[in-house]
């Protein structure tokens, strides 16, 4: 670590690789951490949350049972214990409240004043933060399972929204309108995402265990869909030709670059795909335990030196490192099936949320220093008291002066 | 549960590694491509050939060689090569849509020889062996394929599923397949569930690979226990942790 720094420092190293080097470091030391809470609000399974881009301080998440809370991530108080706290809550007290479950939320990518919330009772809504009203409720004609606004949009507005029905609606905020629909697909679509590179990509998974993506400027159909076999067409049964999975693909994520793409699949695989060509990586992660019939809602690290994926797998996290395929490690500490986990990329912390009502920060354990002072100091301390850091301790003036 | 030691990046191992000294159980994984070979010669030494006489070649799964090396990704790139070199033979066993089975190209093609000694098949097998099993890495062929490309006519081919090469996959398209190994998957799958009941029927589900592999197989496992062993770990069928007392297997219930 000192040789990495003073590496920097000299001028031998790029500035970028100590801090790839620190982040990796960090995702590696990924640990439950009594310290850190989030707040109790909801009274049902979480089944979705979603960090801010814009500060990385505020988080959103969406329950089971309709509610949707708001919690501020920033520590301010000083003190090494913090429970983030939830700023406000549409409970279900509100008159505008989903009334099933939500099962999408996603801030606006550009400032905190917005958010878009979808739920099973067949509505999209567009929340005012600041009054907590839906600015503009889309309904649609079955479940909406899934939506997403492009990160990095600047000509468009568009919101790709998944629901039982095969076609996938385009809805513009600006507007308002949702004549755009993208045909395609057989069965109910799952899971969207866009592009993280290019604004007009977007790549739909649906339950026909196909991926198809799509150039939102294209009048025809979709650029391609992604075939686990490479064209292989001799590997497996003729039913299997071009689809991603052998079952149906509910988990889409595109890495930070938007160079390669996730997919997850009930038939308990993840694989990787070059976002560019649709080929197959056939990177091989082993059996990814999974049995949602909703969407998989996964993250992947980003600013480390080998990637990391955290998926949700059963009542634990799993993390495998992305180009390799190999399992680092898994995060245990639900009680109940998980459902969302997100990666927090300023802090390299990961937040996942589940069954069980409960969101789990995951916090990088830093290097333990003096461990059995910092223990003494916190005994005898009362509680709430900080433990100093032995560095800034006032070591040396004495009583008698 | 926390971790005693921490996991490291490798950007932070600055330790130099000395010679020799510390062998673990996990260094052994680590050895290079070349010994993906040797793991498959010594799973292929784990095949009964008496039991069936001699007549099939020596089969293992694709997933076997995942109990043994970590890196699964690593595993298949090394296939793959073997397979274009020509040296191996995948095959896609029917039970199950991951289950591969591979054989190696010379003793594939010797067995299937000394099958065919005598019978009126032999010149349409042999032509197939030559032209069409040294070329191409296909699993399965469409009759398209099999026309055009490799001019073989409907009556042979007729001859060839008679034979056994090949096995109907459905209209119009064959598999790629092991003559007289229809006896090998139905003692394959008895086997491998007599072992996972072995598992599943111990105390707390979970029983040490030592101790499995020392006890007394019922009629029901006619493999060698290690070759079943290998597969169930490899098909995630069980899991594999590590312990103070050696490897421990704990069947997952799914």
């Amino acid at each position: 670590m000192l040789g990495f720094l003073t590496a920097r420092r000299a001028g031998l190293d790029d500035p970028l690789r100590l801090r790839r080097a620190e982040s990796t470091r960090r995702v590696l030391g990924l640990q439950l951490n009594p310290d850190r809470d989030v707040d109790r609000i909801h009274g049902n399974g979480i089944n979705t949350i979603d960090i801010e881009a814009v500060e990385g301080r505020y988080m959103l998440s969406g329950g089971a049972d309709g509610v949707i809370v708001i919690y501020d991530l920033e520590n301010f108080s000083g003190k090494l214990q913090y429970t983030c706290k939830a700023v406000c809550t549409i409970g279900r007290s509100s008159r505008y409240v989903h009334k099933f479950s939500v099962e999408t939320v996603q801030w606006y990518p550009y400032d905190t004043g917005m958010f878009v919330s979808s739920s099973f009772d067949k509505t999209m809504k567009v929340w005012d933060t600041e009054t907590l009203k839906p600015a503009e409720v889309f309904q649609f004609e079955g479940n909406v399972y899934c939506h997403h606004l492009s990160p990095i949009a600047r000509k468009h507005s568009l919101i790709a929204v998944g629901t039982t029905n095969p076609k996938i609606q385009l809805c513009d905020l600006k507007s308002g309108s949702r004549i755009h629909i993208l045909q395609g697909h057989r069965a109910e679509v799952l899971s969207v995402r866009w592009s993280p590179r290019y604004e007009h990509i977007l790549a739909t998974a649906s339950a026909d265990s196909k991926v198809k993506v799509w150039d939102v400027r294209r009048a025809s159909g979709s650029l391609f869909t992604l075939d686990q076999h490479n064209g292989d067409k001799s590997k497996a049964s003729s039913e299997a030709v071009n689809t991603a999975h052998n079952g149906r693909v509910n988990g889409l994520c595109f890495t930070g670059d938007g160079l390669y793409l996730l997919t997850t699949g009930t038939d308990d695989r993840m694989r990787l795909w070059n976002s560019a060509t649709g080929e197959n990586t056939l990177v091989n992660y082993g059996k990814v335990c999974n049995e949602s019939r909703k969407r998989l809602q996964f993250t992947v690290s980003r600013g480390c030196s080998p990637e990391f994926v955290f998926v949700p797998c059963g009542s634990s996290v799993a993390v495998y490192t992305l180009h390799t395929g190999e399992l680092v490690t898994m995060l245990r500490g639900h009680y109940n099936n998980v459902d969302c986990c997100e990666f927090h990329p300023d802090y390299q912390e990961v937040y996942s949320g589940g069954k069980d009502c409960n969101i789990l920060a995951w916090v990088p354990v830093l290097r333990p220093s003096g461990v059995e002072e910092d223990s003494d100091h916190e005994v005898k301390g009362a509680a709430g008291q900080s433990s100093v850091n032995p560095a800034f301790q006032d070591a040396w003036s004495s009583d008698e002066d | 549960m926390s971790r005693k030691r921490a996991l490291i990046s490798d950007a932070f191992n600055l330790k130099k590694r000395k010679n020799g000294t510390e062998q673990f159980g996990a260094t052994a994984a680590e050895e290079g491509p070349a010994d993906i070979k040797s793991s498959l010669e010594y799973l292929m030494t784990l095949f009964p050939r008496k039991l069936f006489n001699d007549a099939l070649p020596q089969i293992v799964l694709k997933h076997q060689l995942y109990s043994i090396h970590s890196d699964r990704t690593l595993v298949d790139k090394e296939l793959n090569k073997m397979r274009e070199r020509g040296d191996l033979l995948m095959f896609q066993l029917g039970f199950d849509a991951e289950a591969f089975g591979l054989v190696f190209t010379s003793d594939y093609k010797a067995k299937v020889l000394v099958g065919e000694e005598g019978k009126t098949t032999q010149t349409t097998v042999e032509r197939f062996l030559e032209k069409v099993v040294t070329v191409c890495t296909d699993l399965s062929f469409t009759k398209d394929k099999m026309l055009k490309e490799f001019l073989f006519t409907d009556s042979e081919i007729t001859q060839l599923v008679k034979s056994g090469v090949l096995t109907v996959r459905d209209a119009g398209s064959w598999w790629l397949s092991i003559p007289n190994s229809g006896k090998f998957t139905k003692y394959f799958i008895k086997g491998r569930k007599a072992v996972l009941n072995m598992v599943k029927k111990s105390k707390y589900g979970e029983v040490l690979k030592a101790e499995i592999e020392e006890r007394r197989t019922n009629s029901q496992v006619k493999f060698h226990m290690k070759y079943h062993i290998h597969d169930i770990v490899g098909a995630e069928l069980v899991e594999s942790i590590p312990t103070t007392s050696g490897t421990l297997l704990r069947f997952v219930d799914s």
